[in-house]
């Protein structure tokens, strides 16, 4: 029997993948307890997207993709500014337009024969045959964003609550959202690799709204966070070795159960809080 | 102009370049006149929300063996409603909720595409097939796209009443309500009438690119609708002639065709006030 449970570890790749998935599944956990704050999770998913492009150039060009899709990730939030500051359009318009379009400037540089490019891989992720160099990338990026944040993490959170208050106290509001936005470009390249850019979105938000209907403190709010995305990581990925699935699908399902059961019954913002009346 | 001539033509020839060109037609229609709406609406990342969640739909539908039509709608306007709940009870943002809940229907519908055998390919899903149309696809595609644009067109001061002020229009009377979910339920019908040609993703740039175009350029919302429908049908001609060609693929090329006549009608608008202001 546990020579059976242990089996994923005597695989290299298996125990490769599962120690991957926990780190990105932590760092994106860390971030999205400020995203949840700040309610930019259509920012994410469109970065998630608009990465795209540079991870097929890169592949074209056999650069190290994390620099490619950093450089795409970098100019699409540069021409949303850009477009929404020279248009009176909304802003979930101009994100929308902007993403897809890169994304389709992607898969056209995709189709461009004969080139390898595997488009189904950059979508949905393929941890299970991550190469040690791409390994290489999403430990020091996850280790650079995870002591980044940690070290200015009161700077952020001041910022995100309260902008004017920040501001008041000296804090420089344009370094700190440039910090951010660096810091979730950064995440989302590590994560692109474990979950691929259609379901990165739900690692930087889905642990940080479970955490946010539990809490009030932002500390513990950061904990639970923090652990419900390594934990699911971890064992999503392990179990998907023995019901031979994608991990990266599991992954997600399993924090969106959790968040489901958190919002049916949190003992202070579920759903079901007469459950607990019930049993007092 | 022998030379163009020729180039034009040239992927007519074919009896699935003029269906591939009929099908973009269709779609670029219907979801111009949609995307008018929507640009004003600010609904962008519930078209991106209903697109990814029609995943499990499609693959239970085949499954089951009920048309793949069916099963999309289903899940697609499922994950509307579960949005609208779960936002009413309890404390996280509108666009919080909706990335949670689609990317939740999306993986599920990856982990049974991935335990299913079905005949559905991941990558057609993703970004369309519409070299790969068939007769009967678009039938059904210009039965929905026109039945969503008659009945936008026809009750068009209400929707555009409902985009623009929900508040005023319920303390005048209108059933605002109604007028949410039918707008949801045109949303979900112009997303499935088009997926087999564009694909999840790129539904999404059919649906914003078009109206943000027109409202761009106009002053009315009339003439931002005609602008919106011309660019866009004119955008499917040029992609897929140009997609035959140069044989890249097709749908993308559409979208990146529409954002390129955006950016160039930019610095075009901005002379045209220009010139109005010296006159």
């Amino acid at each position: 029997m546990i020579e059976y449970l242990l089996e994923p570890f005597s695989y290299d790749f298996m125990v490769k993948a599962i120690w991957a998935c926990t780190l990105v599944g932590g760092l994106c956990a860390y971030l999205s307890c400020y995203l949840v704050l700040k309610g930019w999770s259509l920012i994410g998913d469109a970065l998630a997207h608009a990465i795209v492009p540079g991870v097929a150039l890169a592949y074209l060009l056999s650069l190290p993709y994390s620099i490619g899709s950093f450089f795409a990730g970098f100019l699409a939030v540069l021409s949303m500014t850009a477009i929404k500051i020279f248009t009176k359009l909304r802003e979930d318009t101009v994100i929308g337009m902007i993403f897809t379009s890169f994304l389709a400037l992607g898969l056209v540089i995709a189709s461009f024969s004969p080139v390898s490019v595997n488009i189904e891989e950059i979508i949905l992720g393929n941890i299970l045959g991550i190469s040690d160099y791409d390994i290489l990338q999403v430990i020091i990026i996850s280790i650079i964003c995870f002591t980044a944040i940690t070290l200015k993490w009161k700077d952020i959170f001041l910022v995100f609550f309260d902008e004017s208050y920040a501001e008041s106290i000296g804090i420089n509001i344009i370094y700190i959202k440039i910090l951010f936005f660096t810091l979730l470009t950064a995440s989302i390249v590590a994560a692109l690799q474990a979950v691929g850019a259609s379901l990165v979105i739900a690692l930087i938000i889905t642990p940080g709204s479970t955490a946010y209907l539990l809490t009030d403190k932002f500390n513990k709010l950061i904990i639970i966070s923090i652990s419900i995305g390594t934990c699911t990581s971890w064992i999503g990925s392990y179990l998907s070795f023995f019901l031979d699935l994608n991990p990266s699908g599991l992954i997600v399902c399993l924090q969106s159960l959790i968040f489901f059961i958190t919002f049916c019954f949190s003992p202070k913002y579920g759903q079901f809080t007469w459950f607990y009346k019930l049993n007092n | 102009m022998n030379n163009l001539i020729d180039f034009i033509y040239a992927p007519l020839a074919h009896d699935f370049m003029i269906r591939a060109l009929l099908m973009s037609f269709v779609i670029a229609i219907s979801c111009s006149i949609f995307s008018c709406f929507l640009v004003l609406k600010g609904w962008s990342l519930m078209g991106d929300a209903i697109s990814h969640a029609v995943l499990p739909g499609l693959v239970l539908a085949t499954l089951l063996g009920l048309p793949l039509i069916v099963g999309a709608f289903i899940s697609g306007f499922s994950c509307a409603f579960l949005v609208g709940y779960v936002k009413n009870n309890c404390r996280l943002k509108e666009d919080t909720v909706m990335g949670i809940i689609f990317t939740f229907m999306f993986a599920v519908g990856l982990i049974l595409l991935t335990k299913i055998e079905t005949e559905l390919h991941l990558m057609h899903v993703l970004f369309g097939n519409i070299l790969g149309i068939l007769e009967k696809d678009l039938m059904i595609s210009t039965v929905i796209g026109s039945v969503c644009s008659f009945l936008l067109i026809l009750k068009k001061k209400d929707f555009l009443l409902y985009c623009f002020d929900p508040v005023y229009t319920r303390s005048i009377g209108f059933p605002s309500k109604i007028l949410h979910y039918a707008l949801l339920i045109l949303l979900s019908m112009s997303i499935v009438s088009s997926l087999k040609a564009v694909g999840i993703v790129l539904v999404l740039a059919m649906l914003i690119t078009p109206g943000a175009i027109g409202y761009l350029i106009c002053r009315t919302f009339n003439s931002m609708m005609i602008v919106a429908v011309g660019i866009s049908v004119f955008s499917c001609l040029i992609g897929t002639i140009l997609s035959f060609h140069f044989d890249l693929s097709t749908a993308p090329l559409i979208v990146l065709i529409q954002v390129g006549i955006l950016l160039f009608s930019l610095p075009l608008r901005n002379l045209y006030v220009k010139f109005l202001c010296a006159q």
